[in-house]
């Protein structure tokens, strides 16, 4: 099969939280495909038995002393927000109730 | 009796106590002014990196031990992703292949029955921002986001509500005491899901979950109501479907709010900006050297010095005339009048004036002092309750306050025998119960003679010449 199914788009969308118009479904039936393929290569890599393939990089994670540092005001926070309200940044309610 | 069995599994996140947060050297507290505790890794910028506090993974291991978990010993991050406007990055950095600890339990009893508690595992992780909600719009404040978390998962082992709210009480005590956590449910540091479902038969049956539930007592009616609610299901030939829900205290029921997603869709893999994380016995050691005692430890430790259960259990709910307590135990005193004197007129002192018993100048050596005045009987109760403020107040010894307060307890002879003739005379039906044998006349005749004197007689010597006037 070389493209997705119209469910698993919708299903993707879903967790994405946004809505498709029918020519997007088709569009990423094929698009999604090529990148699920990809992923199934990856996948099909053997872990190694025991050891857990942590990181690349074969070193000890460095721990931080747990003191504050320098940080942000209100005003600096919320300067890259597309909009704000008051010293909060505010964002299309993402909830159904 | 219901045909169904119900089981239940808990997870809880507490909020773990450090300076700064988790991955970034944000200040980890509540009640700041919003989005002032953050900088660029909190608010997920491209191309900051997180880095692990220390601290936040010696409190991991603390809670290995406080709960029984085997501690893993070389463990990695994960990427939880999401799409929601509480987490920027649309990752939330977890542990899901190598949780810090495993395989624990908590002991609690309901009913006079104990039980083991299984927890499956616990892992270290960030929280999201706090999102508030205003009809078409969520307000944002980044505060909280990257804040570190414990999470604790039970096995489905908990069989009813009340074997929930014994486990969580006694999860929140024993954080609480390790200090991995103010475990503060109505300020959010302490947040519990339930996991509930019913079944007839040895299987389980599709499990709903409640989320953020706001306090023990709720957890339980919540998991009474789910119960109810999906045996009326089953019964009416309904199929109960795997969601999420929430419960809302004022109609007292659960509600949906949505379908679940499953593991799956979160796409975990590892997280690659951390290397993994590899503890030493060196380490592991260095972080349980400072963990206080434990509440079941400090049960058996009053018991020995003689308190009451019902006093051990006041004084274990009371976290800082706890810990004064066991400082006096260095001493050699009454532990029990001490005791007393803490769960009473010092007590009442300190929620009078709102303060905490180390705000005070209460040092040992001064309770002490009082204490062997109680015994002595150089001091009454009353006396007490007089000198309270000033001993708590000031520097001040006993014996300085005593003469400050005109307080010297009268041990004139005849003065004490003059006031106990008056007194028999006056309540000659009371000397006449006492002689018949009602031991409760002889305090009534205490009482007045106290009362006469306005307690200022040294309440021994009183008490003996008055039983030596009646018995004559």
């Amino acid at each position: 099969m070389d493209k997705l199914s119209r469910e698993e788009v919708l299903h993707v969308a879903h967790l994405a939280r946004i809505s498709l118009t029918e020519e997007e479904i088709e569009k990423f039936r094929g698009e999604l495909k090529v990148l699920m393929d990809d992923i199934d290569k990856i996948k099909n890599v053997k872990d190694v038995d025991d050891e857990i393939m942590y990181t690349p990089i074969d070193f000890n994670a460095r721990l931080r002393d747990d003191v504050v540092g320098a940080m942000l005001s209100a005003k600096d926070a919320t300067l890259n927000a597309p909009a704000k309200n008051g010293s909060f940044i505010e964002v299309p309610v993402m909830i159904n109730e | 009796m219901s045909e169904f069995t119900p089981t239940i599994g808990i997870e809880v996140h507490v909020e773990v106590k450090s300076k700064s947060k988790l991955f970034s050297n944000s200040a980890n507290t509540y009640g700041m002014a919003t989005n002032t505790a953050v900088n660029v890794i909190d608010l997920g910028y491209p191309g900051t990196l997180p880095t692990i506090n220390k601290e936040v993974i010696r409190q991991g291991v603390r809670a290995c031990k406080v709960l029984n978990c085997d501690i893993t010993r070389k463990m990695h991050f994960d990427r939880k992703n999401y799409f929601y406007p509480d987490n920027p990055k649309n990752y939330q950095i977890t542990q899901n292949r190598t949780p810090i600890g495993r395989n624990g339990y908590v002991e609690i009893e309901v009913d006079g029955i104990k039980k083991k508690i299984e927890i499956e595992e616990m892992h270290i992780e960030e929280d999201t921002c706090k999102s508030a909600h205003r009809g078409s719009v969520s307000l944002l404040d980044f505060n909280r986001a990257g804040v570190p978390l414990i999470e604790i998962v039970t096995k489905p082992c908990i069989s009813n509500s009340k074997e929930a709210m014994a486990y969580l009480t006694k999860l929140k005590e024993l954080l609480f005491y390790a200090n991995i956590s103010d475990c503060k449910m109505e300020e959010g540091s302490m947040r519990c899901d339930s996991n509930v479902s019913i079944s007839k038969d040895d299987t389980f049956g599709t499990k709903t979950e409640i989320k953020n539930i706001s306090s023990i007592h709720n957890v339980g009616l919540a998991i009474d109501y789910e119960i109810k609610r999906q045996e009326e299901m089953l019964n009416n030939g309904e199929i109960i479907k795997e969601e999420t829900r929430r419960f809302d205290d004022k109609q007292g029921k659960t509600i949906l709010m949505r379908v679940k997603e499953t593991g799956n869709d979160y796409r975990y893999f590892i997280e690659p900006d951390i290397p993994y994380l590899e503890l030493t016995d060196e380490f592991i050691n260095d972080s349980l050297s400072t963990l206080p005692l434990l509440p079941d430890e400090l049960r058996e430790k009053y018991s020995r010095v003689g308190l009451s259960s019902l006093q051990i259990e006041k004084l274990i709910n009371n976290r800082s005339l706890n810990d004064y307590f066991l400082g006096l135990l260095s001493y050699k005193t009454n532990y029990v009048t001490a005791v007393n004197l803490l769960l009473s007129d010092i007590s009442s002192y300190l929620n009078r004036h709102n303060k905490v018993i180390t705000d005070t100048h209460l040092s040992y050596e001064k309770l002490v002092s009082v204490i062997e005045a109680l015994e002595t009987r150089d001091l009454s109760n009353k006396n007490v309750k007089d000198l309270i403020d000033s001993l708590m107040e000031t520097d001040k010894t006993l014996d300085e306050l005593k003469k400050e307060f005109n307080i010297e307890n009268i041990t004139d002879d005849n003065f004490i025998k003059d006031i106990i003739t008056k007194v028999i005379d006056n309540n000659p039906d009371s000397v006449n119960d006492y002689k018949s044998g009602h031991d409760r006349a002889l305090k009534y005749l205490m009482g007045q003679v106290m009362k006469e004197t306005k307690g200022a007689v040294n309440p021994k010597m009183a008490s003996d010449m008055l039983c030596d006037a009646l018995n004559k």
